[in-house]
């Protein structure tokens, strides 16, 4: 079929100056590929790559809204170690990131290994564990600021079922990063199931088969076939649940702002507070150039990890 | 599995089997429940009266659906909801429009050094957000002649509480781009050959024979840029000062504001009204929802 639809272009082509014209043809689809591309390479020009080096550059300054501003070069730095605001988000979102990608990937595997199964209401499965991933994160927070309400919320009626004494969750600074944890924890499962879920159905049936006939047990198939086969998308879901629980706010910023005291500020909230509410821009876009630095060591390890794993 | 190949070896292993089953279902419903339960005991709150709340209780006494009604008159969430739904739409347009372009010509087209900008693309797609926040702001406060703004883009507030400002930027992510061209590289090149042959120019080519044929793919992208246009709050947040422009999440968010003063049956109508919408667009769409993500997780 292709050859009967090459040949009358060929044909067309060879009746005249064959290279004149076939050079005519792609210079024009070369002008239409450049066309066709720039309103996307200037859309990422101007929204991503510009800002991208502002921030490195804005890191540098003291900059703020509308003023003139002074290079004031490792300064931002040097203060932001200084700063307690500073140290307790990034320590508190470190702990949010340590905390929550374990557990949740954990929890997905299961719940996709368990999935992929011959089973029936995969339909029914799939969506209600995929509901809280396609809801707003902010409808999520104020559903959960109701089910973490300590007079009549869910959470307290559920446990004084069974005689538990009521807690107060988002108020007491001991429980309140828990709670937001088991809140991101619960919301991120959908996405990291569907993608586990499509790895484990590419995992070779034979190879699964030849090894349950060399007398291989479940244990055994799981930890020699199956979890070797799904390791590169072990590190995609790995790489973007960190770069996701980096970024969590909105969660934050509905159901604590913070508080109380500072026990759930986390690092956007407070380059939020410090860009937008203290109008200090470069001291913000230190703290950015940090949690940018933060995030490729996180992502580094997990590439050891993963080596690690691989290399066995 | 196993009691499939090996139906007739002794009767241990088909109980056993069976038990695993049912312990299997067991947890899968009740892992599924406790994913379901928030939003039952959103809608159930949604119908109580402010008294009926102040203690732990499972049921409504009566089906208040005037508590719809009356949290639209405690806060704007109709116009809200009409400004998401604008900003969701707008954006869903742009993005299509320009990421569908770079796409086919990434896939198509021979554009010298096409393999560096496909791994320009590619590298994009992994800035967060988050990083560029505080210089997106200041551009999209410094567009000329927008906002007052003279043509250096000095004087007025640019593209702030605009809906230029709300749909532009987060529009055209280089993810869509990525996700258009590896549905195009898939379509055969000799479709383009043979339209080319009849006199069909280039622009027509990609408008006219190869877009049509992607029509699942321009379906996938829509539905994820809905959904991430609708639930968006920290731009919204950054860049809107007056309620006029405010979309619904952000709405959500200003309403739950004060814990002492929030009116939890009002409070979750509207967050029902925020939920459904792609609840319903997620359950309409979820086949090639899913067949996205999981494409998207193998091939990032």
């Amino acid at each position: 079929m292709s050859t009967t639809l090459e040949r009358p272009a060929l044909a067309t082509a060879g009746k005249t100056a064959p290279s004149k014209d076939s050079r005519a043809l792609v210079r024009n689809q070369v002008w239409a590929g450049w066309a066709l591309l720039t309103p996307a390479l200037l859309h990422s020009g101007i929204f991503i790559v510009i800002p991208v080096i502002a921030v490195l550059v804005l890191s540098l300054t003291d900059y703020s809204f509308g003023d003139s501003f002074d290079w004031v070069g490792f300064g931002n730095y040097a203060d932001l170690f200084r700063d307690p605001n500073f140290g307790a988000s990034l320590w508190h979102t470190v702990l949010y990131a340590i905390v929550v990608i374990p557990i949740s990937m954990a929890i997905s595997l299961a719940v996709a290994i368990g999935l992929n199964q011959k089973i029936r209401g995969l339909g029914f499965f799939r969506t209600a564990f995929y509901i809280p991933t396609v809801t707003a994160t902010v409808a999520v927070a104020t559903i959960w600021l109701w089910i973490y309400n300590p007079g009549s919320g869910l959470a307290n009626g559920f446990l004084s079922l069974f005689g538990f004494a009521p807690n107060r969750w988002l108020a007491d600074p001991g429980t309140a990063l828990p709670s937001l944890m088991v809140v991101g924890i619960w919301q991120g499962l959908g996405t990291k199931i569907i993608i586990y879920l499509a790895a484990l159905q590419g995992v070779s049936r034979d190879l699964i088969e030849s090894a349950q006939l060399d007398g291989a047990g479940r244990w055994q198939r799981f930890a020699n076939v199956t979890w070797p086969a799904i390791g590169p998308v072990q590190f995609f879901v790995l790489i973007t649940s960190i770069v996701g629980t980096f970024q969590v706010f909105d969660l934050v910023y509905v159901m604590t702002q913070g508080g109380p005291g500072s026990s759930t500020r986390v690092l956007v909230m407070d380059i939020y507070q410090n860009a937008f509410q203290n109008l200090k821009l470069g001291y913000a876009s230190a703290e950015t150039v940090i949690m940018m630095i933060v995030i490729a060591i996180f992502i580094a390890a997990g590439r050891l990890l993963q080596k690690a794993d691989t290399n066995d | 599995m196993t009691s499939v190949s090996l139906p007739a070896v002794g009767a241990a292993k088909p109980p056993a089997v069976r038990a695993g089953r049912i312990v299997l279902y067991v947890v899968l419903t009740v892992g599924a429940l406790l994913m379901i339960v928030p939003f039952v005991w959103m809608l159930l709150t949604a119908f109580k009266s402010n008294l009926e709340i102040a203690k732990f209780n499972w049921l409504p006494q009566e089906l208040r659906w005037r508590n719809f009604v009356d949290a639209m008159q405690t806060a704007p969430f109709l116009r809200y909801f009409r400004n998401s739904l604008f900003i969701a739409v707008g954006e869903t347009a742009f993005t299509l429009a320009v990421c569908t372009t770079a796409g086919y010509a990434l896939a198509k087209l021979p554009i010298r050094g096409g393999k560096v900008l496909l791994n320009y693309f590619i590298v994009l797609l992994l800035v967060p957000f988050q990083i560029i926040l505080v210089p997106l702001f200041l551009i999209v406060k410094s567009i000329p002649l927008f906002g007052g703004n003279n043509i250096l883009g000095q004087g007025g507030i640019g593209w702030l509480n605009s809906w230029w400002g709300l749909i532009i930027p987060l529009g055209a992510a280089p993810l869509f781009t990525f996700l258009a061209r590896q549905f195009y590289v898939s379509l055969p090149d000799q479709l383009a050959q043979a339209a080319r042959v009849d006199g069909l120019g280039e622009f027509g080519i990609f408008w006219r024979i190869m877009t049509p044929l992607i029509k699942p793919a321009l379906i996938t992208i829509a539905v994820f840029q809905i959904e991430a246009a609708w639930n968006g709050f920290l731009w919204p947040l950054m860049i809107t000062t007056s309620d006029e422009m405010r979309p619904l999440q952000l709405g959500l968010a200003i309403f739950s504001q004060n814990p002492a003063e929030i009116q939890w049956p009002y409070l979750m109508a509207g967050t029902a009204l925020a939920t459904l919408p792609m609840i319903v667009l997620f359950v309409f769409a979820q086949k090639r929802f899913v067949e996205g993500m999981a494409n998207v997780g193998i091939k990032g």
